[in-house]
């Protein structure tokens, strides 16, 4: 009878032994996600025989360039691009997400954007948002390529209009003088229509403006006026020339008010552009 | 039988015990891009981002992310032109993810492989190093992520025609503490 209650004691102490270690084992079982062996910091997102893929374990940057056959495992670096083509071969039915929604990949247990205390406001996308930006950019170009073009007709009147006033051993050619006129009706036009895009560019932010284009947009309360006054100035001074009179009154302050409007409209360039580090 | 009993119970207890999850907080942080152009170095930086760390079984899975539009470069018209070349208010959040052995949380360099998803694009970074330097309960890392516009597909702006460099280097400057 000893010998049966000793044996029976026995039995129920390896049992428990066993438990234990079963359960112990339980967690050290490598899951899917994780590769035994293998170096680096252990992230795998699918095993060597391809057949098991795990949607949403990342792809270690070697192993998706490896499989690609394309240089970025050289580089380190693998894109998306290729990450989706692989999923879209391998898992058809995988729901891609929707244009416009930040859906992160997971791992079971990791931490989401929601625990982060980002809502789905902060973290989902607005496509109208983006393409007012869209639209906003590229009105803002347009607006930089012809401020940049206009240049050109501005300083070409300023040049010209060396030869505007009446000369004293030719008074009656005016052809010096029609061709600033020309010049600064091109100059005006084009940056009518340069300011038109500014103008008309959706505004995205009510935000108070800062670095350099603060200053770009103050400038405009001396060049916009001076490209209104200058023209109705040098059409006066125009008529008093043509006219045989010497320029008096408001229309002597042409000259003065184009340099500083070409001025200022120069300092607008180069404000927008500050500060500028030349590195060739 | 007492002794029998207390010795299953802390057989059972003990998996649990090991699978205690662990939090890590993300106190502060500083990331910062880097933008170079033949006219123009700038440096946009952003303090907005949040973070959390889980360590469950051994490993740990961190999460950062921070808000597109929250970078200053110092220029609104460069910020919003940025927001609409990166696709921010389509994809207003850049996340870095990242998975640690919770052994190697305390080792003074950290090589970690980060995804990273900015743009509406996921890019892989692997063995990246971060310097980390722990003071008492806060581990204070920092190091630089190489990335490209291309990661991303990003189409370079261009100033005076000529666009940015390829490079947008971000330096990565933050301070955890495990909760």
């Amino acid at each position: 009878m000893a010998i049966l209650r000793h044996l029976s004691v026995h039995r129920v102490r390896v049992l428990i032994g066993w438990l234990g270690l079963i359960v112990l084992s339980e967690n050290s079982v490598p899951l899917v996600a994780q590769a035994v062996g293998r170096g680096g910091a252990g992230l795998v997102a699918k095993s060597d025989s391809g057949s098991v893929y795990l949607p949403d374990a990342p792809v270690p940057a070697g192993l998706a360039g490896r499989d690609s056959g394309s240089p970025a495992g050289e580089t380190g670096f693998s894109s998306s691009a290729q990450d989706a083509q692989q999923q879209d071969t391998q898992q058809p039915d995988k729901q891609q997400p929707k244009r416009g929604e930040q859906t992160p990949q997971t791992t079971p247990g990791a931490p989401s954007l929601g625990d982060l205390g980002l809502t789905p406001e902060q973290t989902h996308g607005d496509t109208q948002q983006q393409a007012l930006l869209d639209k906003r950019t590229e009105m803002l170009k347009i607006h930089q390529r012809l401020g940049l073009i206009t240049i050109i007709p501005v300083a070409a009147a300023c040049i010209s209009s060396a030869g505007a006033p009446p000369q004293r051993n030719n008074p009656g050619s005016t052809t010096s003088r029609d061709v600033h006129v020309a010049l600064g009706g091109v100059a005006v036009s084009m940056y009518a229509a340069t300011a038109y895009f500014a103008i008309r560019a959706p505004r995205v932010s009510n935000e108070p403006a800062r670095g350099g284009i603060k200053l770009h947009k103050y400038l405009i309360y001396i060049h916009a006026p001076g490209m209104i006054l200058t023209p109705i100035l040098g059409a006066m001074a125009f008529n008093q020339a043509n006219n045989g009179e010497k320029i008096h009154g408001a229309a002597s302050a042409h000259s003065a008010v184009a340099w500083a409007t070409a001025g200022s409209y120069v300092a607008a360039i180069v404000a927008v552009s500050w500060p500028i580090h030349l590195k060739f | 039988m007492k002794n029998r009993c207390l010795l299953f119970f802390i057989l059972l207890t003990l998996p649990a015990l090991a699978q205690a999850d662990r939090t890590w907080i993300l106190d502060q942080s500083t990331l910062t891009y880097h933008m170079s152009h033949p006219m123009h170095e700038v440096d946009g930086v952003s303090h907005a981002a949040k973070g959390k760390g889980v360590c469950h079984a051994g490993q740990c899975d961190f999460l950062l992310a921070v808000p597109v539009k929250s970078f200053d470069s110092g220029d609104s018209n460069r910020d919003l032109h940025m927001l609409q070349v990166t696709r921010g208010a389509q994809f207003p959040i850049v996340s870095v993810r990242l998975m640690l052995p919770e052994t190697r949380l305390a080792l003074p360099t950290l090589y970690c492989d980060l995804e990273v998803q900015f743009a509406g694009n996921t890019a892989h970074y692997s063995h990246v190093p971060f310097t980390q330097v722990v003071e008492g309960v806060t581990h204070h890392i920092t190091g630089t992520v190489p990335s490209t516009l291309t990661d991303f597909k990003i189409d370079p702006p261009s100033f005076l025609t000529v666009p940015i460099k390829n490079e947008i280097p971000i330096r990565v400057d933050v301070i955890w503490h495990p909760s």
